[in-house]
C-alpha cells in the first residue's frame, strides 16, 4: 500500500498515543460533556492517571498536565489540589495557583 | 450489520462514549470492540454518524495504570476498525461522552451536535479523505552536536586547547567559559536545524501542526538546557504531517535528515488525523 514511505524508524510506542488521544481529537461541545464535580473530563481522566501512576510519569504525561489544568478555572483547581493533596503534581499545581 | 442493540434504548438516558465521526448513517454494528469490550454501533443524523458504545454517565477513570492504557489503547483500535469499516474518520479525544439533556436522552443530544456541526464535519471529511497523520520526531545528539560545534569553529577549539595543560583551578574556569559558549552555540544551532528540517518537510506535506517538545528518556526537554545525565538526546522538532497515504517525498526528506551528524529522526504512522480535526 505504501511503497514509498519511509520505513517507521521507530515502532509507536503507547506515548505517541497518548500524546495524541488525550489532547488532540474532536472534543464535545462542554454542555454535552459528561463532566465530574464540574471538572472536565479530560482534565479529571488525566489528573487520575497521573496522580496513579509512576509510569504515566515516565511517560510524559505531566508535561501535558499543565496545558489540561490550564483550562480547568481556579476554583475547580483548587477542587482537584484537595483531590490530589500530596505526590508530584503539587509542583507544577502551585506554579499554577500563583500564575493564575 | 443491523440495528442497535436491543438493550441499549433504556440506556439511552445515561450516556453515549464517543469514538470518532464518520460519513453514512446509523445503526451499523462493529461488535464487541469498544473499551471494556463494549458494543460499538453507530448514530447517524443525515449523512454523517458517530461511532458510539452505550455507557454511564461517568467518565472512564482508573487508579490502575494497566486499565487506562488498555481503554487509550481500545479507543484507538474503535478508531482503526471504523476507519476500514467506513473509510475517512475524524477522531475524538479520549474519554468524550455525550449525555442526555433534561427531557432528551444521549442519542438526541449527539444528533443536534452531529446536526449543528454537519458542515464543518462534511468539508472535514472532504479535506481529510485519503490522508494520514504521521508524526516526525527530530532529535540531536547533544555530546556528538557539541563534539561537531567545537571541531568546526576555530574560537572554540582554541579554547578547549588553553584549557589544557593549565592548573586545576585556571582550567577549571576556562572549561566553564568554554561549557558557556558551547551552549550559547548549541542554542543557535539548534534553531538553524529547526528552521531548516521544518521548512525541508513544511513543502513535502500537505499540513503540519507543531507539537511541543518532550523529554527523550529523563533528558531535558529544550536543546539549550544544561545536560545532566540520562539520555542525550534532545528533541529539535516535534511535528504531526497530515499527507496523502503512499507519498514518498517525506521519507527522502528524513533520509536527508538523518545524514546529518548526530541526528535522529523518529517517525510513526499512519496515524488517525487526530492533529487535524481542529479540537
Amino acid at each position: 500500500m505504501q511503497p514509498e514511505l519511509p520505513k517507521a524508524y521507530h515502532r509507536a510506542t503507547l506515548v505517541d498515543l497518548l500524546d495524541r488521544v488525550l489532547d488532540k481529537g474532536l472534543f464535545l461541545r462542554a454542555d454535552l460533556v459528561i463532566s465530574l464535580a464540574g471538572i472536565p473530563l479530560i482534565g479529571a481522566t488525566l489528573s487520575l492517571a497521573v496522580a496513579g501512576t509512576q509510569t504515566m510519569l515516565k511517560y510524559g504525561v505531566l508535561s501535558d498536565w499543565d496545558e489540561a489544568i490550564r483550562a480547568v478555572p481556579p476554583q475547580q483547581r483548587q477542587l482537584l489540589r484537595e483531590r490530589h493533596p500530596s505526590g508530584p503534581l503539587m509542583a507544577s499545581q502551585a506554579k499554577l495557583a500563583t500564575t493564575a | 450489520m443491523t440495528a442497535e442493540p436491543a438493550n441499549a434504548t433504556a440506556a439511552y438516558e445515561n450516556g453515549l462514549y464517543v469514538y470518532c465521526v464518520t460519513r453514512g448513517d446509523g445503526n451499523r454494528l462493529l461488535g464487541p470492540i469498544g473499551l471494556d469490550g463494549q458494543v460499538v454501533y453507530t448514530v447517524g443524523s443525515g449523512n454523517i454518524r458517530a461511532v458510539v458504545h452505550t455507557c454511564q454517565a461517568e467518565p472512564y477513570q482508573s487508579q490502575d495504570p494497566q486499565a487506562v492504557q488498555g481503554w487509550v489503547v481500545a479507543h484507538q483500535n474503535v478508531m482503526l476498525a471504523a476507519a476500514e469499516a467506513f473509510g475517512t474518520v475524524l477522531p475524538m479525544a479520549f474519554d468524550m461522552i455525550v449525555r442526555g439533556s433534561p427531557g432528551a436522552g444521549a442519542v438526541a443530544a449527539l444528533r443536534d451536535w452531529l446536526d449543528e456541526r454537519r458542515d464543518r464535519f462534511t468539508r472535514l471529511l472532504d479535506r481529510l479523505a485519503g490522508k494520514a497523520e504521521y508524526g516526525v520526531q527530530v532529535l540531536w545528539d547533544r555530546q556528538v552536536i557539541a563534539a561537531w560545534l567545537v571541531e568546526g569553529d576555530d574560537e572554540l577549539h582554541k579554547m578547549q586547547n588553553e584549557a589544557q595543560g593549565k592548573p586545576k583551578g585556571l582550567a577549571h574556569l576556562l572549561q566553564q567559559k568554554l561549557a558557556k559558549t558551547v551552549r550559547a552555540a548549541m542554542e543557535k544551532q539548534a534553531d538553524l536545524f529547526a528552521e531548516d528540517f521544518y521548512a525541508r518537510i513544511r513543502r513535502c506535506v500537505e499540513d503540519v501542526r507543531v507539537d511541543k517538545l518532550k523529554k527523550v528518556d529523563g533528558g531535558k526537554a529544550h536543546p539549550a538546557a544544561i545536560h545532566c545525565g540520562g539520555d542525550p538526546r534532545q528533541m529539535l522538532l516535534n511535528l504531526s504531517c497530515l499527507m496523502q497515504e503512499g507519498s514518498g517525498d517525506l521519507g527522502r526528506v528524513l533520509d536527508d535528515i538523518q545524514r546529518n551528524k548526530g541526528i535522529s529522526v523518529r517517525f510513526t504512522g499512519p496515524w488517525p488525523p487526530y492533529s487535524f480535526v481542529g479540537g
